[in-house]
């Protein structure tokens, strides 16, 4: 190859300062690596062409020959002289400018794609105005150009060149800062990068002075926010930007220290709160936001919204006050604010509650909000008003009577005693054939007369129908309430009474809310009706409120009906004692209703009132009442019809009570224990139970609220499904019928695939095994991504490092000194003496007198049983985490990184399964398990009928821990039922064969054991509990120690049936859970 | 026995007594629940181990220390020190038996109970442990808590248990045939137990087990306004709370409260403290530091305590 072309090159090259020409040669021997001889020539004359651009060129030139071979290495000839050309260019315009170019270029080429080299030269070269500023603009763009485009998408690094220019135009040195800020700020961001880059640039046509500071506290700020609102953030600055509101920075930090202050499930529907706002007046914003964190220490975020609402309001009528009201310096805000916080939510003491009302009863009730048994519409309809229904306490949602919040909780709490005392002191275990404490037995008196003695017999069934095809009674409430005429008239007398017993109770048993209760009584004595307007009957039950509300003094009485009134009283003091039980109501209601029902519901005149004290009326007496009786009959009798006189209605309620409705709570409990014990009799039917809603006397009074007619039948159906009935028209065949049908038939079963294994079922009904029931399927779990489970330890690495010193701790205790070796690391003082004692005596000393720490032998073996039913793929509530943010490092470079992870986290978190969590426990408990050497194995299970209990071996307990294990983790997915008795007995045969002398068996599960054929709703539930229990017994009986783990809430009920005196735990938060259980695991065995 | 000099008013005031010489002169208060009394007498009669199982604070040692003095065997606290001479006088028709109780824990070992060799500045001399002592003497012997004691004890408590009744101490090379009188008696939290802690069924077929509960509310009333002194209301409401509290123990509350705190709780108020912070500090707070469980216990309290 000729060298001709070289030397002109020199020759050229020559005529400019010697540094060129050395550059030159020193570039060459590296290039000729790189390209071709023609190609080397034209790399050549390009350089001279850059120095011949200008008088200082020459400098460009000799830093293009310094990079070039850099350079090279990165592009293929047509693109690098593409880029050189981009120098040539810019060298014309200034050299400096070039300098800078070629400066930055090698760092540049390898990240940038070669067609983006001009477009990213043309972006620098934009900044360039020919002055001075602007080179120096220019030049430090290039500067920083390498960071921008390793750590942004070259499209942001061009809208974030375009802002700098912008602000150019504005002031250099706050382009030029910008600048240096936007290198280390912007790569930080995500995806709200763009959204910052936007507001930033509606911010530099007006208030441009601002962007600087936005750089400033933008890292700050933005962290302090959920990731996933960054951007609805930043809009929301941008939009506020361009409505010309100043103070955009302001606007970032507060803002963003006001929402880093709330909870990040709330962030969300604070922004809309913001852009609501701002539709209406953008002023108001930063007002809102400012006093946001104030606000959220008074209320409740749901209190928030009828503050903000009421808010909104007054802007729209008036700006000024409604700017005043979001500052909160205007009275309307403050005392609104007053009201809202000193309302009690029942959410927020719920737990409170529910423990208060467990400890009173005894039983595990549940407290809940009466919003909840609306909704299950099965006849109780008021959401204002407390009540129960057997089980469960319902308590209306917020309350907010009082001006602070302790008053309004004592007044929950009187709420909440009053429905729990229902069962505490047996509203509903009125009994029929119980006989009453204080009052002589009436019923049976009243049974006969009213129906005739021919009729009654004893052995009136309950549930049978009248000749005349009515339902008689269903439940004992409704046997006694059919007693009367007047149903209605009757419910209201043994309502008020029941009331005035157990008011009277709970004072006497709790006297330390007898004050709470007396105020209470006192507000529902001032809300009373006029005894004065209403008619007779009415009056007189009225009476019997205000009484049974403590007010005995100045009592307006009807002067005609002074010696009923007396007898009223007489009857209602009576229940005033300790000693009266529910039937005792029962009678002074008989008793009570005998005098009302007599007299004419008819308004008394004005003056035929007289204020009277009843404090002390006399004792009862059943003389002087049957006298009084016999009057009243007399004089019935002599005025002939007593149909006269307005119809009865019943009285206001009284609110704190609430909802009284033993028949419901009765006929709910006796269809579930109709449902357990089948084939007892005949069950209540759809029709039946429609009749004897109809009926009650119970929802005829919540007939006038709704159309009762329509609603019973519904009703009925939500009772059946409420008490654990199967639908009705399910005929025998049908249905649910023959899945029990089926498996209750066919006999034993045999194993006919290799892995597979044959289990007897514990069947409680016949108090015997069913031989040879369920065919258990071992299976080996298929193997995903390893992803999961590390990223699981990456996700929880501050818990993990926590569990693991906790297990870590273990190990000392097992390191601890052994006394009386017989060899060891020194002498045991005690041991040695002792031996010196008996050499002394002549004995043969004991040759043990030294001590060693010892490794106590460890030796545990433990079996997980993992619930892979279908109820796993449950979403967990998101609102109840909180990712922790304080631990956000301070260290930029850590910072980022922090960051990042976080981020890849939140791609995952987005919507979480019980099984989630459970996988991911099991990630953290396998590495503490490792750490402490236990043997162990992880199993899961699942399966649809006894014919097909799946056994997924995730990790047998022989099999050491390798990356596989981490792949089928990934794999554990929600699939169908839980058998849990034969997944056990499986458990079980694999930890026999293990012969540590410790073994455990540790059991987590969503819920109540379910199968096919195993936990049918209602009929078979017991079943599947029974035979869970059996199996944990199996295990405790091989010397395994049982533990089972739940999530679910309802957990207590079936666990302590199934679990017996064996261990278990009710996780009341699921979030707990992977801290929960290494946690319990380690107190099991240490 | 040594007492104390009582020269003066200020002086401390105790008395020593050696293992087997402490008797204890007054009965102790216990109220039979069930037919506990008969159960111990008829198996110390017939010399049947007897285990007591229980949770804490329902009354375990205080039955065993008053059937040591019904049965005539006053009490007699472990506490090591030498000396053989005869502590108390006797009254008429006592039999002195004592009752020798041991709290076990994680390292006490067979020879802390059998006895060792002592050297002294003439050679060496044994002396008897608690147990041989018991085993000699014919006393109760009642190890409290006995699954925290190490295994070794497990070998002498056997032939101690069954029909043998004897004590090999390896050391002297002897056996101790136990004193007609001698009973051993243990007692046992079922709610403690962990895995790695619990009786043998070896070990605890030697016994017939007496199960303990916290007793019915108004015994428990009698039971806390004896032991505290408070007023009879006072003690029928805290038998109240003790019943409600209990009603936690499946729900978050690991034990109920005991009878032991109900008393204590009783005191302060005899004392003079208001009832409501009585509560709060001998129950509530002691029971457990979870806020909303103690808020809602507390709010029991407020419901029963004005």
């Amino acid at each position: 190859m000729s060298n001709a072309p070289f030397d002109e090159l020199e020759a050229e090259l020559a005529k400019f300062p010697p540094a060129v020409l050395d550059a030159y040669r020193e570039a060459l021997e590296e290039m000729e690596t790189s390209f071709s001889s023609e190609e080397l020539v034209l790399w050549g004359k390009e350089g001279a062409a850059i120095a011949g651009q200008t008088v200082r060129s020459w400098e460009s030139a000799v830093e293009y020959y310094r990079v070039c071979p850099l350079v090279a290495r990165s592009l293929a000839f047509p693109s690098f002289m593409q880029w050189a050309r981009c120098g040539t260019y810019l060298s014309q315009d200034s050299p400096a400018l070039a300098v800078s170019f070629f400066k930055a270029s090698p760092s540049i080429v390898s990240n940038l794609r070669p067609q983006y080299i001009p477009r990213w030269a043309g972006l620098g070269r934009s900044l360039y105005k020919g002055t001075w500023k602007s080179s120096t603009l220019s030049g430090r763009f290039f500067e920083v150009s390498p960071d921008l485009i390793r750590n942004l998408p070259f499209w942001d690094v061009e809208v974030f060149a375009s802002l700098v220019e912008a602000l150019s135009y504005k002031s250099y040195d706050v382009a030029v800062e910008c600048l240096t800020l936007g290198k280390d700020v912007l790569p930080v961001m995500g995806r709200e990068r763009e959204a910052f880059l936007a507001m930033c640039r509606a911010l530099s046509d007006g208030n441009w002075r601002e962007v600087k500071s936005c750089f400033e506290v933008a890292p700050k700020a933005l962290q302090q926010i959920d990731e996933g609102q960054t951007s609805r953030f930043l809009k929301l600055g941008e939009r506020l930007t361009k409505v010309g509101i100043r103070d955009t920075a302001r606007f970032l930090s507060d803002g963003s220290q006001a929402l880093g202050q709330i909870p990040q499930s709330s962030q969300a529907h604070i922004l809309d709160l913001c852009e609501g706002l701002l539709a209406v007046t953008p002023e108001a914003v930063s007002c809102f936001l400012k006093s946001l964190d104030g606000v959220m220490h008074r209320v409740t975020i749901n209190q928030l919204d009828t503050w903000f609402q009421h808010g909104v309001q007054l802007l729209k009528d008036n700006p000024e006050s409604g700017i005043a009201f979001f500052k909160v310096e205007s009275n309307t805000s403050e005392s609104l604010l007053e009201t809202l916080s000193s309302s009690l939510e029942l959410d927020r003491v719920k737990g409170v509650v529910r423990l208060y009302c467990r400890a009173l009863s005894g039983s595990p009730i549940e407290a809940l909000s009466t919003q909840e048994l609306v909704r299950r519409n099965i006849g109780w309809v008021d959401q204002d008003t407390a009540t129960t229904d057997g089980t469960k306490v319902f308590l209306p949602p917020v309350v907010d009577h009082y001006q602070n919040k302790e008053q309004n909780f004592s007044w929950f709490k009187v709420v909440a005693t009053h429905q729990v005392a229902h069962l505490e002191f047996g509203s509903f275990d009125y009994d029929f054939s119980r006989t009453a404490h204080l009052f002589e037995e009436e019923r049976r008196y009243i049974l006969e007369r009213e129906r005739g003695a021919s009729q009654i017999s004893d052995d009136v069934l309950v549930g049978d129908l009248e000749p005349d095809g009515q339902m008689r009674a269903y439940t004992d409430i409704g046997r006694f309430l059919s007693l009367f005429d007047d149903r209605r008239l009757a419910f209201d007398l043994f309502t008020v009474l029941e009331d005035v017993r157990l008011d009277y109770r709970i004072k006497a048993e709790y006297p330390g809310i007898r004050r709470a209760a007396i105020d209470v009584q006192a507000e529902a004595l001032a809300v009373r009706p006029e005894v004065e307007d209403l008619p007779l009957q009415e009056a007189l039950v009225e009476l019997l409120i205000r009484m049974s509300l403590d007010q005995f003094n100045n009592l307006p009485i009807p002067v005609d009906f002074r010696e009923e009134a007396t007898m009223l009283a007489q009857i209602l003091v009576v229940l005033r004692d300790v000693a009266a039980n529910v039937e005792d109501t029962g009678e002074a209601t008989l008793r009570a209703y005998e005098i009302i029902s007599r007299l004419e519901n008819e308004t008394q005149p004005e003056d035929q009132w007289e204020p009277e004290d009843m404090e002390e009326p006399g004792d009862f007496s059943e003389e002087e009442f049957q006298s009084l009786l016999d009057k009243l009959q007399a004089s019935q009798d002599s005025s002939g019809d007593a149909g006269e006189g307005d119809p009865y209605d019943s009285p206001e309620p009284v609110d704190y009570r609430g909802d009284f409705k033993p028949e419901m709570v009765q006929l709910l409990t006796k269809l579930q224990m109709d449902q357990n014990q089948q084939g007892e009799g005949e069950p209540l039917s759809q029709e039946m139970l429609e009749q004897l809603l109809q009926d009650s006397a119970e929802l005829e009074l919540d007939a006038e609220q709704g159309d009762i007619n329509n609603s019973t039948s519904t009703f009925a159906q939500n009772i059946m499904k409420e008490a654990g009935v199967p639908p009705p028209n399910s005929q025998p065949g049908q249905g649910y019928g023959p899945l029990l049908h089926d498996d209750d038939q066919g006999g034993e079963l045999e194993a006919r695939e290799p892995k597979a294994y044959v289990y007897d079922e514990w069947d409680f009904r016949a108090n015997d095994y069913k031989p040879r029931w369920c065919v258990v399927k071992e299976k080996s779990l298929d193997e995903g991504d390893p992803a999961f489970y590390n990223d699981a330890l990456k996700n929880y690495s501050t818990l993990l490092s926590h569990i693991k010193r906790q297990f870590e701790l273990i190990m000392p205790e097992t390191f601890r000194k052994i006394y009386r070796m017989v060899d060891g690391e020194d002498i045991d003082l005690n041991a040695a003496l002792e031996a010196a004692a008996d050499i002394r005596m002549k004995v043969p000393p004991d040759e043990k007198i030294y001590w060693r720490r010892n490794k106590i032998e460890r030796d545990v073996s433990v079996v997980f049983l993992l619930d892979m039913s279908a109820s796993t793929a449950e979403a967990i509530d998101e609102g109840r985490h909180t990712v922790d943010d304080r631990d956000a490092p301070d260290d930029p470079v850590e910072y980022m990184v922090w960051l990042r992870r976080r981020r890849e986290g939140l791609v995952r978190r987005h919507y979480k399964r019980i099984i989630d969590l459970e996988k991911e426990s099991t990630a953290l408990l396998i590495q503490a398990l490792e750490s402490i050497g236990d043997n162990y194995g992880i199993y899961g299970f699942s399966g649809y009928g006894r014919e097909n209990v799946e056994f997924y071996v995730i990790k047998d307990i022989e099999e050491n821990f390798t990356e596989r294990i981490k792949r089928r983790i990934d794999k554990i997915t929600p699939l169908h039922a839980t058998r849990m008795g034969s997944a056990i007995r499986h458990a079980i045969t694999k930890l026999e064969n293990q012969d540590s002398p410790t073994k455990i068996m540790f059991l987590i599960s969503d819920g109540r054991p379910q199968d096919r054929g195993y936990s049918r709703e209602g009929v078979e539930k017991e079943y599947a509990v029974h035979d869970t229990h059996m199996a944990l017994l199996e295990a405790k009986r091989k010397d395994i120690t049982p533990f089972c783990l739940t999530v679910d809430k309802a957990g207590h009920d079936y666990l302590k049936e199934m679990c017996g005196d064996m261990g278990y735990e009710v996780l009341g938060d699921i979030w707990a859970l992977p801290e929960r259980l290494p946690m319990l695991y380690r107190q099991l065995t240490a | 026995m040594v007492e104390a000099v009582e020269s003066e008013q200020n002086e401390p005031q105790f008395k020593e007594y050696a293992i087997e010489e402490f008797l204890v002169r007054s009965e102790p208060y216990y109220r039979p629940v069930g037919d506990e009394l008969e159960l111990f007498t008829a198996a110390y009669n017939q010399h049947i181990p007897v285990l007591l199982k229980g949770p804490t604070g329902c009354g375990k040692t205080r039955f065993v220390e008053y059937m040591a003095w019904k049965l005539g065997r006053p009490m007699t606290v472990v506490r090591p020190m030498d000396g053989g001479r005869p502590a108390q006088e006797l009254r008429e028709g006592e039999v002195r038996v004592p009752l020798v109780t041991i709290a076990c824990h994680e390292d006490l070992t067979a020879s802390d109970l059998v006895g060792r060799y002592l050297l002294d500045s003439e050679g060496t001399r044994w002396i008897d442990g608690p147990m041989t002592r018991a085993v000699k003497a014919g006393a109760i012997l009642y190890l409290d808590e006995v699954v925290e004691a190490r295994k070794d004890t497990t070998v002498l408590i056997h032939p101690l248990t069954d029909h043998r009744r004897i004590l090999p101490v390896e050391k002297t090379g002897q056996i101790i045939e136990a004193d007609d009188r001698f009973l051993l008696c243990i007692s046992y939290n079922p709610h403690y137990q962990s895995a790695l802690k619990d009786l043998k069924h070896s070990t605890r077929q030697r016994f017939i087990s007496v199960e303990f509960d916290y007793p019915p509310a108004d015994i428990e009333a009698e039971i806390v306004q004896k032991e505290s002194g408070c007023s009879g209301e006072q003690a029928g409401a805290l038998a109240k709370l003790g019943e409600k509290v209990r009603n936690l123990r499946d729900h978050g509350l690991a034990e109920g409260a005991s009878t032991r705190l109900l008393i204590y709780a009783g005191r302060l108020m005899t004392e003079g403290i208001p009832p409501r912070r009585a509560c709060q500090v001998a129950i509530v707070w002691t029971l457990t530091d979870e806020p909303e469980l103690q808020r809602s216990v507390e709010e029991v309290v407020s419901s029963i305590f004005e």
